[in-house]
């Protein structure tokens, strides 16, 4: 390559592009600009289609970065001006009346400025003892951020299943041939000891699905706290918030602070606080997410007041396709225990059949002793 | 074994000899990536040919394909090699019954000899004679894509009482995934990456008549524009291109010639395979078949 005469004004021209790409958050490498340089070298003598493929062979390693892509190639390369349509698109998707950000309390009530009272350090900190069976929604502010912090020390261990792989295991049921054979070649002729291994065990995936609309409202803050704690617990969790529709908050929840995880969260979430659509949120998670696999062997949480606004045909639908994709399913619903002795609502009624466990999740006791009996559902 | 590809348009061609249509697309990204020598991740819906570009990459190099299918809990042992424990084994016993077990004949029980080859093994011993395709690797572990990416970046291995092999030639590799979850960036970052979407209507004709040549021609058109229809349905599992194919086909074996709503709903399994989806497409099977 050294001694082929190189035009480095078209080279230029492509690193350009490549840093134009990453003004608009595409995570282009060097190693890609390179990559995508000796490309286009290669196709020579190359028109712009070449140009285009050649790229988004190289810098795109997303199926939803090719949108963006288009949109930077068509502006650089092809002088377009950037269209006002998409733009217009986005825009219209947010629902009239809602807006996109909400106030998240603070896990640390200190942490906001506008907070008023004086803080008296000693005496703040002993009130803070709150009983551990006072429902979440008779909790002041203060005592909301106390129970967040414990939340977050609540350990937890997802139900596990057996897996392919062996491992060594004194009272296994089978017989670990490959050892055995080691060992007989070290020993030569002595009498060779049966060694035992059996099938590893693995966590199931966790599926949360948290409803944060407004009737939840009191209790999905304590409940995404709750889920930021099993992200941090479990290897395989995966959690989405549902309203009016479904979005996913898995890769939010990977912030290290989970205050500053809600709040990224609560923007994305635009319905938060609408209306509740739990038939049409499970159907767009079975759809999207459910069918690929995702909650292949896995538990499903749903966490819910089966307050739904949307048709119970469709509810139904969808639990019953739910339970045939996942392991097993479980409803938290905080007013479970107000309902005793009330008929179910409706969507609970729809619902019964194809959930495996009903869990309150009202105050901290009850998450407690949930996350206890989880290990045991699977 | 036909000559390297000279151009785009020269590769779409060769392709269309072995009976697969690429798109300008996917025919660039596979240029690039034969010419640079980088893996190949192919993404996109069930059946629209991804695993299919591997086999006639194979054909048309003229090289083995060797493929290494990705499942939950796959591990070194099945995809890299493994010691034929029970001949080591056998070895020994005749050895020691000779007296002749000293240092020399002991090292020669691991030798290539009682070593298993497995498929990435297989391919690096290939080299530049082997398309290796790792299919489906969104079904793999984590850590198992982290143990390719070494694998993928310096086409070498190292086996501890062996010694490190490495690959005199590129093998072609190809990785295909359904995206039943996200690849790591680092492994992407190491591949050319490239979406096959549904083709148009006039290039999954072009499939069918290439794939299907007993079909006529107007039968085609009539099949290929139902399955289009089927894919703007709401359904859980579109039709992809195989399964245009396999209903062509189905047609062809119970003697049709033409797709009427009655053919249609009787070889309707071999296009619709879900339940759900079977109810939805029944119910309403005369608007998918005339549009």
């Amino acid at each position: 390559m050294a001694d082929a005469p190189v035009d480095t004004s078209i080279v230029d021209r492509l690193v350009e592009f490549g840093t134009a790409l990453r003004e608009h958050g595409l995570p282009v490498g060097t190693d890609d600009v390179l990559a995508f340089c000796s490309a286009v070298a290669e196709l020579t003598p190359s028109d712009s289609e070449d140009v285009y493929w050649s790229g988004r062979a190289t810098l795109v390693h997303r199926r939803d970065h090719i949108p963006v892509y288009d949109e930077v190639f068509r502006r650089f390369f092809l002088h377009v001006p950037a269209s006002a349509e998409r733009k217009k698109v986005k825009d219209m998707k947010v629902p009239q009346g809602s807006t996109g950000t909400i106030n998240i309390p603070d896990a640390e009530p200190g942490d906001r400025q506008s907070d008023e009272r004086p803080m008296v350090l000693g005496l703040e900190a002993s009130s803070l003892e709150i009983e551990r069976s006072k429902r979440f929604s008779a909790c002041s502010e203060a005592e909301l951020a106390a129970v967040r912090r414990m939340i977050n020390k609540i350990r937890l261990e997802p139900p596990k299943r057996r897996t392919r792989r062996y491992c060594t295991d004194p009272s296994g049921s089978t017989l670990d041939i490959r050892q055995m054979a080691r060992r007989a070649m070290n020993l030569n002729d002595a009498a060779p000891e049966l060694l035992r291994m059996d099938r590893k065990r693995k966590q199931r995936p966790l599926v949360l699905l948290l409803d944060i609309s407004g009737s939840m409202a009191d209790h999905s803050r304590n409940l995404l706290q709750f889920a930021y704690s099993m992200k941090r617990a479990a290897q395989k969790v995966e959690v989405f918030c549902f309203g009016t529709r479904l979005t996913r908050i898995t890769p939010l929840l990977d912030r290290r602070s989970p205050d500053a995880a809600m709040r990224l969260a609560s923007e994305r979430v635009v319905d938060w606080d609408g209306g509740t659509r739990i038939g049409d949120s499970v159907e767009a998670f079975v759809k999207d997410w459910g069918r690929r696999g995702l909650s292949r062997g896995a538990t499903v949480i749903i966490c819910s007041d089966g307050l739904d606004r949307g048709s119970p045909a469709t509810l139904a639908e969808s639990m019953e396709k739910l339970e045939r994709l996942s392991h097993r399913i479980i409803w938290m619903n905080p007013l479970q225990e107000l309902q005793a002795g009330v008929p179910p609502t409706l969507a609970m009624a729809v619902a019964g059949p194809h959930i495996d466990e009903i869990a309150s999740g009202n105050n901290l006791e009850s998450l407690e002793a949930f996350a206890g009996r989880l290990p045991q559902i699977g | 074994m036909s000559q390297a590809p000279e151009s785009v348009a020269d590769l779409q061609e060769q392709l269309r000899g072995v009976d697969y249509l690429a798109d300008r697309g996917l025919a660039t990204a596979t240029l690039i990536a034969l010419r640079l020598g980088r893996p190949l991740l192919l993404e996109g819906e069930v059946g629209v040919g991804k695993t299919e570009l591997a086999k006639c990459l194979a054909t048309l190099t003229g090289r083995e394909l060797i493929r290494l299918q990705c499942y939950e809990g796959i591990d070194t042992h099945q995809a890299l090699y493994e010691w034929d424990y029970a001949r080591q084994m056998l070895h020994v016993r005749a050895l020691s019954e000779h007296e002749l077990t000293d240092a020399s004949t002991m090292s020669g029980l691991y030798s290539e000899e009682f070593l298993l080859e497995r498929p990435l093994l297989q391919a690096l011993r290939a080299g530049s004679n082997a398309v290796l395709l790792i299919d489906e690797i969104d079904r793999a572990d984590d850590e198992f894509e982290a143990f390719l990416l070494e694998l993928l970046s310096d086409f070498q291995i190292t086996i501890p009482e062996v010694g490190t092999v490495a690959a005199e030639g590129r093998p072609i590799v190809v990785l295909t995934s359904n995206r039943t979850r996200e690849l790591h960036d680092a492994l992407k970052r190491r591949c050319l990456y490239h979406w096959i979407g549904y083709p148009t209507v006039d290039e999954e004709v072009g499939i069918v008549s290439v794939r299907a040549p007993e079909v006529a021609g107007t039968l085609a058109q009539k099949v290929v524009d139902a399955v289009h229809r089927l894919r703007d349905l709401d359904l859980a599992k579109p039709p992809g291109v195989a399964e245009t194919l396999d209903w062509v086909q189905a047609l062809g074996a119970i003697g049709a010639e033409d797709l009427s709503g009655a053919t249609a709903a009787d070889t309707l399994g071999s296009v619709i395979k879900d339940r759900d989806d079977l109810e939805l497409v029944s119910s309403d099977i005369g608007r998918v078949v005339d549009g």
